[in-house]
């Protein structure tokens, strides 16, 4: 075994090289097929690559799970003025771990998708807006890049089809919110990472005040893989509403976490049990957060009806968001993890709205009250109704986020809470 | 099968059960040998390090500095996108980025003090006051929390006899918490300087001191 990321469920279409230290080199990714796929675009018609992605039913791997086609047909077909892809490589949602994996193994599948989206929505300059901590990941994605320009698959002239595709790779400095996509283009133009009302949509008024669409590494990566295999060759796997498959990042409580590329509607017990060994020494399920941190929680019972894709998740009340699977045996201290999210919100949140500014912050403080056993059951009632006020009511997510593991802990766990208040109060009484 | 996670390679001596070295998964062509003057223009803006030695009174920006800062400011449509890698490399020249510095990158890119003092405040890698010499961030969110972060943060804390946030006496650690670092299967995930170390745990912290020692030793 090379690499910890195996099991035979798997299907590998992205991930197929993790593990292989010789694929980051351009020449082994160009004798094993690479940048055919490129070639193949460029010989099309933009809105050719566009139709092909929509037929692939590819949807954004970033969180939202919004049809990859469909976002590239928005941009203007006449271009005026110059049109940017972004590519955000900002991974930074708690529990997600798949875009650093990408980068550092197969640093070109990403660039050659960078290349073909760019072609697609008829962009001339491409930004990789990479995650500041990632030094060791920028490295690798500065030798592609600077490779990818000396062979003549960027810049200039490419592959002598006259077409100019430009890539810049820009490190970010350390902010969650600049992984949102309008607080990623604030952040590219050099301002604080605050995120901007919308209307107007990126691919009306976007970075610099242009056209602009931004994709997310993994969905990027998956690109190349439809152009040369074709839309309806990716719907193979997955459902008719989720086609393909999608990178699940495993953390927590499991025996072999990890990375595993699986088609989507996977089961999640299965996941949990079969693809990742279990859970660790011997102990429960208690809860799943399927989706990254962002997404609601649920329990164990939940956990084995739940199939994994973006209609699957939402039957049990979460949602599928990156896929990043984090799982919490019986052990797991559920309230102390709630309040270090939230803690994790709060320090994250730009301050621009008052109901994510204020109510993250005040959240935090009364979930510690609880952790430490000074809590009451009303503080129960006010975190509800406090969190119920900051979904929908500000510019971004970041403030349903808070929300999202506050309102379904206290609802599917409300036992936990009460027994930290209960202990809390004997030894008062005491 | 083994109830131990599986370890990833994430640093020297380290290679868990796999038959990869760690310098195959962390890339050996890769890594360290970007040049100063940045490369390729496209790649430029990639390369702020934190390095192990720093010149609190360095020029901004001579020589290769200076190369890669114009290089930087070719990429972008307007002057102020080049703001952030701007930064990254006063850091990486001094070791933090000072109310000085950041009039100085004022100047250069033609904008107010103030502006530039809202931005880099908002942004958690520039560190606005100096710090020791490796510069160790825990992760204690949610996945590395659930396998015992809280523990690695101690642990470094003891073994470096700091408080939170401040630099030994000898100035060759500040250690810190860290929010996700998206290396969540490989708890604990601390990173330091510009390196990752994955799954640490309190017993391997004495062992990742004595390494670091040795660095500083090397380069000073």
């Amino acid at each position: 075994m090379a690499y910890p990321y195996v099991s035979n469920a798997e299907v590998r279409v992205i991930s197929q090289y993790f593990g292989d230290p010789t694929h980051r080199r351009i020449d082994t990714y160009v004798k094993r097929g690479g940048y055919k796929a490129l070639e193949k675009a460029l010989a099309l018609e933009p809105d050719a690559v566009t139709e092909e992605v929509k037929a692939s039913g590819l949807r954004g791997r970033g969180g939202a799970g919004f049809p990859t086609g469909i976002k590239w047909s928005f941009m203007p077909k006449e271009p005026t003025r110059p049109h940017y892809l972004l590519c955000n490589a900002d991974e930074s949602e708690p529990g997600t771990f798949k875009d650093r994996e990408l980068m550092r193994w197969d640093p070109h599948q990403l660039i050659e998708g960078c290349l073909i989206g760019a072609y697609a929505i008829r962009a001339q300059h491409v930004y990789i807006y990479c995650r500041g901590e990632f030094f060791e990941v920028n490295q690798i994605l500065a030798k592609a890049v600077e490779d990818a320009y000396m062979k003549g698959y960027a810049g200039e002239d490419i592959l002598g089809t006259g077409t100019t595709i430009d890539i810049t790779v820009h490190q970010g400095a350390g902010a969650y919110i600049c992984g949102e996509e309008t607080g990623l283009m604030s952040s590219l133009e050099g301002d604080r990472g605050e995120p901007r009302v919308k209307p107007p949509f990126p691919a009306a008024v976007g970075v610099f005040g242009m056209p602009s669409t931004i994709n997310n590494v993994e969905t990027l990566a998956v690109v190349p893989h439809i152009i040369l295999n074709g839309g309806e060759w990716y719907r193979q796997w997955g459902t008719e509403k989720s086609p393909g498959t999608k990178l699940f990042c495993v953390s927590g409580h499991v025996r072999k976490p990890g990375n595993y590329e699986l088609p989507l509607g996977f089961p999640l017990i299965d996941l949990i049990d079969d693809v990742c060994g279990g859970i660790r020494d011997g102990n429960q399920l208690k809860a799943v957060i399927p989706g990254g941190s962002s997404v609601p929680l649920i329990n164990a019972e939940d956990a084995r009806k739940c199939e994994l894709d973006y209609e699957g998740c939402v039957e049990v009340g979460t949602m599928l968001g990156c896929a990043s699977v984090i799982v919490m045996d019986h052990k797991a201290d559920l309230v102390k993890q709630i309040r270090r999210m939230v803690d994790f919100y709060a320090h994250e949140s730009c301050g621009q709205c008052t109901p994510c500014r204020e109510g993250s912050a005040w959240t935090a403080r009364i979930l510690r009250r609880i952790e430490e056993g000074q809590g009451t059951e009303e503080d129960l009632d006010t975190l509800m109704e406090m969190t119920e006020q900051m979904v929908g009511t500000t510019i971004c997510v970041l403030s349903d986020s808070v929300a999202a593991p506050v309102q379904s802990s206290i609802s599917k766990f409300r036992e936990d809470y009460l027994e930290l208040i209960r202990s809390g109060e004997q030894a008062g009484a005491a | 099968m083994s109830d131990v996670p599986l370890k990833n390679p994430g640093w020297a001596g380290n290679t868990g059960e796999f038959d990869l070295t760690e310098e195959q998964v962390r890339g050996e062509d890769f890594i360290g040998e970007r040049p100063l003057h940045g490369g390729h223009s496209s790649v430029s803006a990639t390369m702020p390090y934190m390095l192990i030695e720093r010149n609190p009174e360095a020029e901004l920006f001579e020589g290769e500095y200076q190369e890669r800062f114009k290089k930087i400011l070719t990429r972008y449509p307007k002057k102020r996108a080049a703001l952030l890698p701007v930064l990254s490399m006063v850091q990486e020249l001094r070791g933090h980025v000072s109310p000085e510095s950041m009039d100085r990158v004022a100047e250069l890119l033609d904008l107010s003090p103030a502006y530039v003092r809202g931005v880099a405040t908002f942004y958690t890698m520039y560190n606005k006051r100096p710090v020791g010499r490796h510069l160790v961030q825990v992760c204690t969110n949610i996945s590395c929390n659930l396998c015992g972060a809280d523990e690695v943060l101690a642990a470094f804390l003891e073994s470096t006899g700091t408080e939170l946030g401040e630099t030994s006496g000898d100035g060759d650690f500040t250690v810190i918490e860290a929010e996700c670092l998206a290396a969540c299967g490989f708890p604990t995930c601390v990173q330091i300087n510009s390196r990752y170390f994955e799954n640490v745990t309190p017993a391997d912290v004495p062992e990742i001191l004595e390494h670091l020692r040795g660095q500083a030793k090397e380069d000073g």
